[in-house]
């Protein structure tokens, strides 16, 4: 499954670095991360990650298929 | 500090280590010091004092929302001791959590009472000890304050349930403080509907304008109403960012400008501003802050490990003064700012792309050095440097620790990915414990053999290596079932320990502990009942609390067996009760447990006719499994087994579950005796004493036990000098315990009886009777026979010879016992009698004539006392035989 994280601000290269299994793009005043999300750990994993890297997490989704 | 408590309970020790083994960290323990710069903001303080008349207050908010310094800065200015816990992903492990949490309290000086115990397993904890933690709160004059900083690390539901407990039994004697970043999940609709909850969330914590002003101003910039609306605005209140602009404002030379252009931008609050503030710091500064983010803590010395360069200290003193990146935790230890550390890490992997490893491997060798244990291996395994890590821990005498700390968190799970890998003694000697521990013996045993011979080969001492060896290959003899192989790993480690000094020793006791206990089980194995007991007492009575209790519950266990084994019901009962005491004090988990402990129990019961108990213990035993991996568990399993399905009328599965001989290298003596002993009874109550007499012959002479049941089956076919004289065998002064001289008085008593002597028949009886009653033996009765019957008519009281006591009949009196069991036909009978078929109809189901029904009718009367199949099929119910 994929997901897509849309997160406050623009993130710098630096800190996408963190998300090194997703891909970015800035779009405005907001960043999308996307990529593959492998199980429910994962993706818990995702949203404590985005939390001590203090993001500020907008809307997260499961891409379609 | 709590003077009352000088005179601690002997029994138990406050722990100085944690369940790993481990000191415990003080700096987990310290609130950190507020930074000179730090606002207090008296609209949050006054909502924690009000949190002091609610049992639970939620500190709840982001990352850097200045949460811990709020509730620090709060708890230093309370004129109450306050326990602080810094909570960390280990604690996931429940003991772990409560050992800290205990710790805590002590620390604080709000000691908890001495009986209560500590949890001496990371992975559990005992309910009991809970209990004992709430009701010693709820019993203070005051309530203990509690904060636990950073709970999302620990986000279990056990723990949250625990928590729980604790904090509803212990009522208004605790006000637990949790500070997390994520909810926890405890019941909190629960206690909002109650109003038992003080919540400060995210929105509270948030900075005001004003409260940024004065934030901003304390770092000596001056904000107009208007910057300040701004500047909050964009960080939304956020305390990391506001101090992150602070700082980076300061080091500009244009402040103003600075705010502004942050204020402009569109980036991340936190990613931009550290990068601004790291980017104006020295390189050497920067070099520093990235490299010491792999690690959790970290000292001066192990920052200049990381740099190789000297000027660590003079750098965090800085930092330290300046308030940046850096929080001080007491005694020259620092961590960098959680949310910081993330932030960093990503700027270590861009700029040093690979440095983490090398990393991890330094902290790892820095942390052998002076460290603790629990991190060097982390770091070592994140090194993926497994030689040094198993070279660590097995140099530190610590490999005990695979098997004392097993559990989701224990001191092996590093290891989980190592590999083979190279042919070093130290690796292998990990995997085989590893291995051995989840009762691999297919890869454990060739693996230790390998161990073995690298060590054979190597001429050097390597005492630590051959000490670990030996402690495996106790392991493997007691799974084995191999006393010579237990003797020598016995010898060779008693050897090698006199080369060790004492106070390496003294450091892991489980060690020595698991190896006696191995010894001991081995040497029961194979019938040298006085060796083992000598090595079995020494594992119990050896030192080391918390980190001895497995070895210590699992030695009490075999003791145990071995007074059952020798009919001494009742010292075989009060150790295995004490065996599983040891196991909940210190809440080792289910697969740790001496099952043999709760055989012995259900063995017990079944003497004393205590049939569903009997079960009870037996199920559980099985449902958690493990415990039957060694031979002697194996056989304590089978004839308890065999002992209830005897008792229950069921004398072929009782052979059968005897019949399972196992792998055992060597044969044991006891076992196979006691397997003739059921064999032998259930014989006996299939109605065929000669079998019964026979499937004892080859061992009437090896156990009193045997003579006994011999004796029975001599007697039972009609051959009353033979029974007296095995009789006469028997050892003086006594055979054995209760369980047996009972047995031998009755059979002596039919002898008599048989002979027509009643008087000395009656005293026989009236002796069995006394010697059972203490230890409430009523199996013996029940097994006796028919004969009994009109001498217990006139025997002195014996209302407890009725398992369960106070069930009357309709007439008042007690029913009579059931003093001959049913054959296994009589029973088919009485079943269908109990379904109000008619003779002919059971005749027709059991392919039988009608007159053998009849016969085992009157049978099932005689055995039952009655006269008619209605009072026959009441009788049986009353007795549950049905």
């Amino acid at each position: 499954m994929r997901y897509e994280i849309r997160v406050d601000g623009h993130l710098s290269k630096t800190l996408a670095g963190a998300f090194p299994e997703f891909d970015h793009v800035v779009v405005s005043d907001q960043t999308l991360l996307y990529g593959p999300v492998v199980d429910e750990a994962h993706l818990y994993g995702l949203l404590a990650r985005c939390q001590s890297l203090g993001l500020c997490v907008l809307e997260m989704r499961r891409l379609p298929e | 500090m709590a003077h009352r408590h000088r005179h601690r309970d002997r029994s138990a020790p406050e722990p100085r280590v944690d369940p790993r083994g481990e000191p415990f960290l003080g700096t987990r323990f310290a609130a950190p010091a507020r930074p000179l710069t730090f606002l207090r903001r008296a609209r949050l303080a006054d909502r924690l004092d009000q949190g002091l008349g609610t049992p639970l207050t939620l500190v709840d908010g982001p990352a850097g929302a200045g949460k811990t310094l709020l509730v620090a800065d709060w708890a230093a200015r309370l004129d109450r001791p306050v326990a602080w816990l810094t909570a960390d992903p280990a604690d996931r492990a429940p003991g772990l959590f409560w050992a800290y949490l205990l710790q805590a309290l002590r620390v604080a000086g709000l000691r908890p009472a001495p009986g209560i115990g500590s949890p001496a397993h990371p992975s559990s904890v005992d309910r009991a000890l809970l209990a004992r933690l709430a009701a010693d709160l709820s019993g203070r004059p005051e309530p203990a304050i509690v904060v636990v900083d950073e709970f999302e690390r620990v986000p279990t539901a056990d723990i949250a349930e625990q928590l729980e407990f604790v904090l509803h039994h212990a009522s208004a004697g605790l006000r637990l403080i949790l500070v997390t970043r994520s909810e926890p999940l405890l019941p909190l609709h629960r206690h909002r509907a109650a109003g038992s909850i003080t919540e400060i969330r995210g929105a509270e914590l948030a900075f005001t304008p004003e409260e940024a002003a004065a934030l901003l101003a304390a770092h000596g910039l001056r904000l107009s109403a208007d910057a300040a609306h701004t500047l909050v605005r964009r960080t939304r209140g956020w305390a990391a960012g506001l101090r992150l602009c602070a700082l980076a404002a300061r080091q500009s030379a244009d402040p103003e400008r600075c705010l502004k252009e942050f204020e402009a931008g569109h980036s991340v609050v936190a990613d931009y501003l550290l990068a601004e503030v790291l980017r104006r710091q020295p390189a050497g500064t920067q070099d520093l802050l990235l490299r010491v983010s792999v690690v959790e803590r970290f000292r001066p010395g192990l920052a200049d490990a990381l740099t190789g360069r000297s000027d660590a200290e003079r750098i965090l003193a800085r930092l330290r003064r300046e308030n940046a990146f850096v929080e001080p935790l007491g005694q020259t230890w620092y961590r960098l700012h959680p949310l910081f550390a993330e932030i960093l890490r990503a700027h270590l992997r861009e700029r040093h792309p690979g440095l983490e490893t090398e990393l991890h491997r330094r902290a790892a060798r820095w942390l052998s050095r002076s460290g603790s244990l629990t991190e060097t291996l982390a770091h070592g395994c994140a090194a993926g440097d497994w030689e040094f890590a198993a070279r660590a821990l097995v140099d530190d005498l610590a490999i005990g620790r695979l098997f004392t700390g097993q559990g989701p968190d224990d001191l092996g799970t590093p290891f989980a990915r190592m590999t083979a890998g190279t042919d070093s003694p130290a690796r292998q000697l990990v995997l085989a414990a590893r291995e051995l521990a989840g009762r691999d013996l297919g890869h454990g045993l060739p693996r230790l053999r390998h161990a073995e011979e690298l060590l054979a080969d190597d001429t050097a001492d390597h005492v630590p290596d051959r000490l670990g060896c030996a402690l495996l290959e106790a392991l493997a003899a007691r799974l084995t079932g191999s006393p010579g192989r237990a003797e020598r790993a016995a010898g060779r480690a008693r050897d090698l320990s006199r080369s060790v000094p004492a106070e390496r020793l003294d450091r892991h006791p489980e060690l020595l502990a698991l190896l006696l206990a191995h010894v001991g089980s081995a040497r029961l194995w194979a019938g040298h009942v006085a060796e083992a007991r000598a090595a079995l007492a020494e594992a119990v009575t050896r030192p080391g609390g918390a980190a001895t209790a497995l070895p210590r519950q699992d030695a009490l266990g075999h003791l145990a067996l071995i007074d059952w084994l020798a009919g001494r019901t009742a010292g075989a009962e009060r150790k295995a009760l004490a065996a599983l005491r040891e196991a909940d004090r210190y809440g080792l988990p289910a697969p740790a447990r001496s099952a043999v402990a709760g055989l012995v129990l259900a063995a017990v019961a079944v003497e004393r006719d205590e049939l569903d108990a009997a079960q009870a213990l037996l199920d559980r035993v099985t449902a958690d499994g493990h415990g039957t991996a060694d031979p002697v568990a194996a056989a304590a399993r089978a004839l308890a087994g065999a002992h209830l399905l005897l008792a229950r009328g069921d004398p072929g599965a009782a052979v059968a579950a005897v019949e399972d001989r196992g792998t055992a290298v060597v044969a044991s003596p006891w076992a196979a005796d006691h397997a003739a002993l059921v064999a032998s009874a259930a014989r006996l109550a299939g109605g065929d004493p000669e079998a019964a007499a026979k499937a004892l012959e080859p061992v009437a002479r090896r156990l009193p036990a045997c003579a006994v049941a011999a004796a029975r089956a001599r007697l039972a076919a009609g051959d009353t000098g033979t029974a007296l004289g095995l009789l006469d065998t028997l050892p003086t002064p006594g055979p054995g315990g209760p369980a047996l001289t009972v047995r031998a008085a009755l059979v002596r008593a039919e002898a008599a009886d048989r002979t027509g002597d009643i008087a000395a028949a009656r005293r026989l009886v009236a002796r069995a009777l006394c010697d059972a009653r203490r230890e409430r033996l009523r199996r013996p009765f029940r097994e006796a026979g028919p004969w009994l019957r009109p001498l217990l008519a006139t025997a002195p009281a014996h209302d407890w010879l009725v398992a369960g006591g106070g069930t009357r009949d309709a007439t008042g009196l007690r029913p009579a016992p059931v003093v001959e069991e049913l054959s296994p036909r009589e029973r088919d009978v009485l079943c269908r009698l109990a379904q109000l078929m008619s003779t002919e109809e059971i005749a027709a189901d059991l392919y039988v004539s009608v007159n053998t029904v009849k016969t085992h009718l009157k049978g099932l009367y005689r055995k039952l006392s009655v006269g008619r199949r209605a009072d026959a099929v009441r009788r049986a119910r009353e007795l549950r035989l049905l």
